[in-house]
């Protein structure tokens, strides 16, 4: 068990090695490469500035040099464990601080830059996962439990249907009728916070003003529709999946044999079969994180929440590389180490999965 | 092979089906028992027909009008190589489906044929002056020089800003004049919502086709030869498919452009892992049999062995990620064009909807409701067809006959 987890941790580096060659080939084989956009402003320039523009950006991205060499040199900067310059023009192998380049449109490190909205994608993310999962077995269960009723009949077109409806719809509609004072104002149209909410107590409480909501309650009230519009596709997926699974337990022989024993038909439901549903439930979660991430640009930028999704459309409405790529790479990262969790969260569920 | 012995020896066309059927025939009886699939189908056959004939639809050329005394047709005259490709296909596509006695295969030739030789004879004949002056009409018609001019039913261009109008169109609800409002450019919503139909149903299919053709060979290659490459091939599709792919579609169109053409290379160049997979998997399970055995000892070249020999063997079920891939290409296309990143300058239901937002708090639900839900509508009804196709092609499920 504990070997298997360790191959499987072992399997995401060269993955992601692999996966950071797809990205920067792709761009580097693009009409113009890396160089294209950075030094597109230089017909503005005076000579000596261009000049000292053009070694810089030779020294920083190794533009003078063939694309390969380019390559590594890209990957020494991002990586954790690598060459760093030593001031005598020698070069040192060890750990150090991963360089992901510094944003041309805001002058400020990429580094920082995704550090500051890291979080808030990650807390979308974490909010959506257990409510999606909480209640598409819960649906699941319902449909297969009364199955061939009217509510089963429907389940897997309406499912369907929620699966097709567009996020940007959704989103749009939402902010449209309801942050809208022509229409209802139930929620707050944009950011993660009110303006006032550094003034807030963090928590609920009667102040003079009456009640007040406090911090807490404030971003909660905020994050809402946005939670909402990103877990209603894979809460589709998933509640369809669980009543398919919870349908081919439900009438295995050991559920039978349950029943012949006498445990009560809530027992059987959920004691034995709701157990050996959740397995492909949890194999699925590797696919759905990747979607969430991908869902969470959308979600961001609909909703003004300023994490890496929203970060990363502006990066490529600006051109600006290098936030593009840490932001890409980033998001791979975020997806790889959720199907390390799944997997490993499967091998924990299910004593029979072989770990040679 | 079958269909050629089948008809050649053909019973009355009104005996009862047998079971000598192809799998490809009998999966689309099936899936023609659905009245999910048949709704879906019949929908899809709406969008493509309006996003063919949507320059006869809606246009702000008239049809025909008297002009100082001449009979000219304008909308002829600004009739563009993409609308004439378009339609002649489509009449191809409706007479080759008819033609049953055809092989598939030589019928997809022709089809090809028919293709190439539109688009060289389009290019060729068809010259759309340069630049599109409405406001010509507007002037003729009220100085008199036009008589008896008969338009299109929506007599509005999706890029007709209508600024000859008397009154502002910029903006405007739902009304007699324009049925599903204005943008706030002042173009008429349903005429830019038809022409969308191209655009939706032009990405779906191409972007679909190229991801095929990669899903195909990869998988093809990863399943017949196994082994080592396989195994390369595995982790390949692995990368990419840890790779988010919103934000690799919008890392690739941000670095290599937004022309149309591009994002449907863009789009298809992110789904292609699943069908490799599918593929693959079939082509492991085909390899070891006696078929392949047969063609490999008649010294057939590799091409022929993969793709003549074993791919119809897998390629119905192939047809069920197509249906899904069509509706996920559609849904990339009009999120992309949400975001800002889609092709530009041209009518898209995505780009549509993110304009309903306007400044400050305004809200015109008119653009988000109606382009918003003929995506739903649109993709709905692809994964319909897809779920259908499933269903049919189960064996578990095959009951009839």
């Amino acid at each position: 068990m504990l070997s298997y987890v360790i191959r499987r941790i072992l399997l995401v580096f060269p993955t992601l090695l692999g996966i950071t060659v797809i990205v920067y080939f792709m761009i580097a084989l693009a009409p113009g490469g890396i160089g294209a956009n950075l030094l597109s402003s230089e017909g503005t320039m005076r000579p000596e500035e261009r000049k000292a523009m053009q070694e810089y950006l030779n020294k920083r991205y190794a533009l003078d040099k063939p694309v390969t060499v380019r390559y590594f040199h890209w990957l020494n900067r991002i990586s954790p464990v690598g060459f760093t310059d030593k001031a005598e023009g020698k070069s040192a192998f060890g750990f150090k601080a991963p360089d992901f380049g510094e944003s041309f449109i805001r002058r400020r490190p990429v580094g920082d830059l995704i550090r500051e909205s890291l979080p808030i994608t990650l807390l979308l993310n974490i909010l959506s996962m257990p409510l999606i999962y909480a209640l598409s077995i819960l649906v699941g269960i319902r449909a297969a439990a009364r199955r061939g009723g009217a509510f089963d009949k429907a389940s897997s077109t309406l499912f369907l249907a929620l699966w097709s409806f567009p996020v940007i719809l959704a989103g749009t509609l939402a902010i449209g009728f309801l942050t809208n004072e022509k229409y209802v104002h139930w929620f707050p149209a944009n950011g993660l916070h009110d303006i006032l909410s550094d003034n807030m107590p963090f928590l609920p409480h009667h102040g003079a003003n009456g009640w007040e909501r406090g911090w807490l309650f404030d971003t909660a009230w905020h994050l809402v529709l946005p939670v909402l519009c990103l877990s209603y596709g894979s809460f589709a997926v998933l509640s369809k999946l669980s009543r398919g699974a919870i349908l081919d337990n439900i009438l295995a022989d050991y559920a039978r044999t349950a029943r012949a024993k006498g445990v009560s038909e809530k027992a059987v439901l959920y004691r034995h079969v709701l157990r050996n549903s959740l397995l492909p439930l949890i194999t699925v979660a590797a696919g759905i994180l990747p979607e969430l991430i991908g869902g969470a640009v959308i979600v961001e930028t609909i909703f003004g929440l300023p994490g890496m999704g929203r970060l990363g459309v502006d990066a490529v409405r600006q051109k600006d590389l290098d936030l593009v790529l840490a932001v890409t790479i980033m998001g791979t990262l975020l997806g790889l180490v959720g199907n390390l969790i799944a997997d490993i969260g499967y091998a924990l569920a299910d004593p029979r999965v072989s770990y040679d | 092979m079958t269909d050629a012995i089948a008809t050649g020896s053909s019973p009355p066309a009104d005996a009862a089906p047998r079971r000598s059927r192809s799998l490809y025939a009998q999966a689309i009886r099936e899936l023609l028992t659905y009245w999910s699939a048949r709704l879906g189908l019949a929908w899809i056959f709406l969008v493509v027909t309006a996003g063919v004939f949507s320059p006869f639809i809606a246009s702000s050329h008239p049809i025909v009008w008297n002009y100082k005394g001449h009979w000219e047709s304008p909308m002829l005259h600004n009739i563009t190589q993409v609308d004439v490709v378009l339609v002649v296909l489509y009449f191809a596509v409706i007479v080759l489906a008819l033609l049953r006695h055809v092989s598939l295969l030589v019928r997809l030739a022709i089809y090809v044929g028919i293709l190439f030789m539109v688009i060289q004879l389009a290019y060729l004949l068809v010259r759309p002056p340069m630049n599109i002056d409405y406001s010509r009409y507007w002037q003729a018609e009220h100085a008199g020089d036009a008589q008896s001019v008969v338009r299109t039913i929506i007599p509005y261009s999706p890029s007709d800003r209508m600024l000859y109008a008397t009154e502002f169109t910029q903006n405007l609800r739902p009304s007699r004049q324009f049925l599903l409002g204005t943008t706030e450019n002042g173009e008429d919503v349903l005429s830019r919502m038809l022409h969308a139909c191209r655009i939706a149903s032009a990405i779906g299919f191409i972007s679909t086709g190229i991801s095929l053709v990669i899903g195909v060979i990869v998988g093809a290659f990863m399943g017949y030869f196994a082994g080592w490459l396989d195994l390369i091939g595995m982790r390949l599709i692995e990368m990419f498919e840890a790779i988010p792919t919103l934000i690799l579609l919008i890392t690739l169109v941000a670095i290599y452009g937004r022309s149309l053409y591009m994002i449907m290379i863009i789009i298809g160049l992110t789904g292609w892992t699943g069908k490799a997979r599918f593929v693959r998997a079939e082509f492991l399970r085909l390899r070891n049999q006696d078929f392949v055995y047969a063609a490999q000892a008649l010294g057939l070249p590799l091409w022929s062995v993969l793709f003549r020999h074993m791919l119809p063997n897998g390629l119905t079920p192939l047809l069920i990620s197509v249906s899904f891939g069509v509706a996920s290409a559609i849904l990339s296309e009009s999120t992309l064009s949400f975001l800002g990143l889609g092709p530009v300058d041209s009518p898209s239901w995505g780009q549509m909807l993110d304009q309903a937002r306007g400044v400050g708090t305004s809200f015109h639900w008119w653009m988000a409701v109606f382009p918003g839900v003929a995506i739903f509508m649109t993709v709905f009804a692809y994964n319909m067809v897809g779920e259908a196709l499933r269903d049919a092609l189960d064996p578990k499920l095959l009951k009839r006959e």
